[in-house]
């Protein structure tokens, strides 16, 4: 586990870990706002991973709720029919769909982009549609489903608190598991890959390995922030895994801003903190998402991040 | 009941092939994907009701009236959205971003504007069934099939025979050289997202008498659409129509015969397969290159 960490990175990440820490104490009156972190954390991992998709390998998936949905309703189901342990039935499911991602990936890289978006968009759909109106009913069809808390080692995560430092010890994690793909070969076949795959492929990049290898790792990371989603609120239906929650994913990314560590970071809790904002005004949430990604398309395509480091470049010429 | 359901097959087919002829049509002559097509019907049935039920405008001016202003909301969204990330020369795949924030947009504006209930359209016909095969149809749904074909057909002489579909293919396929020859690209574009518009709003007024109105009308048939788009090939005109047919037909007798249930999954189903396996539709349409 080597960790190239520069200076400037490590006080960035001491920061990040004191206020994750701190969080939970700070809002101990207000459960919902511990729930609304774990919420935060729970969509953290999943688009981070899916920056690895979008950001890395310049590749876009539009249905991606599908790989939440197949972890969150794998998990519950496993543990529903088998009795098999959650820790245990989360990581299983994550595999599932990883191998599901690879599955599908494997013919939808070779698509050119706007194609790959209407793929996705079909697998999402196909995969829940499966679950809104699945043979024999296992999946409880449109009444959804009900599951238990996850234990750790025979901790139960039954309050949010608890729940939460669990959530952060897995965010950190997979942020390490993200940063050390990134920083290696893998990642920077993927950057490669990004900018001209056939200049990559002309270096001897297997660009097909690693587009589909890009797909894999997103739909990991999808799944298993699914399946934590699952034993948090404990309550799944079909409608938490619509075509708007891969829209809500798309926004997240490219509202804080691609290929980053940091910028999945500041777009899930702007979103996440727009999302809890609009809840009185509900019915309008749908056009904030439209005006917002309007927005980042249009004037900041960066995300904020980028809007940072192009303020940060106009800072240091003013120097000189 | 084979008849009925064959019957309701083809109607449900030619809606879907507007749709997709609306998408060829963008894609044809801008080489985009637009995911608005599908919202633009939403408003166009609006429209109509506003016109044609609350306004009691009789319906050939509301035609009129609905067609020139979806033509300006077309031209609109081209000229202040994609024309402003083609000169920042972003990727494509941006682009078919933003026209999905615009169909979020206007599913949600058109329920704000109109009221999240579904409206009921009244019948455009003095006759409001027709009797075929000794089945009862609603006129729409058979005025909606002749419809469909007359679009297609004007569409396709459009683009192949006359200049000015000549110089929007020509936009499409190479804007710089097209520019060289002395077509005005920004106008071409322009006038096909304005025709695209028109299309959808066809299609939403046809609709509106068969389904009803609501907010979402148009992203589920808009979705349906693309596959219809797909199976004939993305881009031919002849191929939506068929594509639309096919997937229409598969659709009812599906329904009718196993369960209405598994309906959309097929849908889905084809359309990936026509992706995975042949991209380039029945008709042969070969993708334009960036």
């Amino acid at each position: 586990m080597s960790a190239f960490i520069g200076n400037r990175n490590r006080l960035g990440i001491m920061i990040f870990i004191i206020v994750g820490l701190v969080l939970p104490l700070v809002f101990s009156a207000m459960p919902y706002a511990v729930l609304v972190c774990c919420y935060i954390l729970i969509y953290l991992i999943a688009v981070s991973g899916f920056d690895v998709l979008v950001g890395f390998s310049g590749q876009i998936s539009m249905g991606h709720a599908a790989y939440y949905c197949i972890g969150a309703y794998g998990s519950a189901m496993l543990h529903k029919y088998t009795g098999i342990p959650v820790f245990f039935t989360m990581l299983i499911a994550a595999v599932t769909a990883t191998l599901v991602g690879t599955l599908i990936a494997w013919p939808t890289t070779k698509l050119v982009a706007h194609f790959m978006s209407l793929a996705t968009i079909a697998f999402g759909n196909i995969v829940f549609q499966l679950v809104n109106t699945s043979p024999g009913r296992i999946t409880g069809d449109a009444n959804g489903l009900h599951t238990t808390y996850l234990s750790v080692f025979g901790y139960e995560l039954n309050t949010y608190t608890r729940f939460y430092y669990f959530a952060l010890i897995m965010v950190l994690l997979f942020m390490l598991i993200k940063y050390n793909l990134l920083h290696s070969r893998v990642g920077r076949a993927m950057l490669a890959i990004r900018e001209n795959d056939h200049a990559a492929n002309g270096m001897g990049v297997n660009v097909r390995f690693y587009k589909v290898a890009a797909f894999a790792v997103s739909a990991f990371f999808a799944a298993y922030a699914g399946a934590m989603f699952a034993h948090l609120v404990r309550y799944i239906s079909p409608d938490s895994f619509k075509q708007t929650v891969s829209v809500m994913f798309l926004t997240m990314l490219l509202f804080g801003g691609t290929a980053s560590m940091s910028g999945p970071i500041i777009g899930v809790t702007i979103v996440s903190l727009l999302n809890e904002a609009l809840r009185p005004a509900s019915s309008y949430k749908m056009l904030v998402y439209g005006v917002l990604l309007l927005f980042v398309i249009l004037i900041f395509p960066g995300g904020i991040l980028g809007v940072m480091r192009s303020m940060k470049e106009k800072i240091i010429q003013k120097r000189k | 009941m084979l008849i009925t359901l064959f019957v309701s097959g083809i109607v449900l087919g030619c809606i879907y092939g507007i749709v997709a002829l609306g998408y060829s049509l963008i894609y044809k002559a801008s080489g985009l994907m637009s995911f608005a097509q599908g919202d633009l019907m939403t408003v166009g049935a609006y429209l109509g009701i506003t016109f044609y039920s609350y306004m009691k405008l009789p319906f050939f001016i509301s035609i009129i009236l609905i067609g020139v202003i979806m033509f300006f909301l077309g031209m609109g969204i081209e000229r202040g959205v994609i024309r402003r990330l083609r000169r920042k020369g972003v990727e494509p795949i941006y682009v078919v971003l933003a026209t999905i924030a615009i169909s979020f947009i206007i599913q949600n504006g058109c329920q704000k504007v109109w009221g999240p209930v579904m409206l009921n359209f009244p019948s455009i016909f003095k006759t409001s069934t027709i009797q075929l095969f000794g089945r009862n149809f609603q006129t729409e749904s058979i005025f909606t099939v002749i419809a469909s074909f007359t679009i297609m057909a004007i569409l396709q002489f459009f683009m192949k025979k006359t200049k000015a579909g000549t110089a929007m293919r020509a936009s499409a396929m190479d804007p710089i050289a097209a520019k060289a020859c002395g077509i005005n690209v920004n106008i071409t574009t322009g006038l096909t997202w304005g025709c695209a518009g028109c299309t959808a709003a066809l299609a939403g007024v046809l609709m509106g008498p068969l389904y009803g109105v609501f907010s979402t009308l148009g992203s589920q048939i808009g979705t349906k659409g693309f596959a219809a788009a797909v199976i004939g090939g993305y881009g031919n005109f002849v191929g939506s129509i068929v594509g639309g047919l096919i997937l229409g037909l598969l659709e009812t007798l599906t329904s009718g015969y196993i369960s209405s249930n598994y309906r959309d999954i097929i849908s889905y189903t084809v359309l990936i397969l026509f992706l995975f396996i042949r991209p380039w539709g029945l008709f042969n349409e070969r993708t334009i290159k960036n």
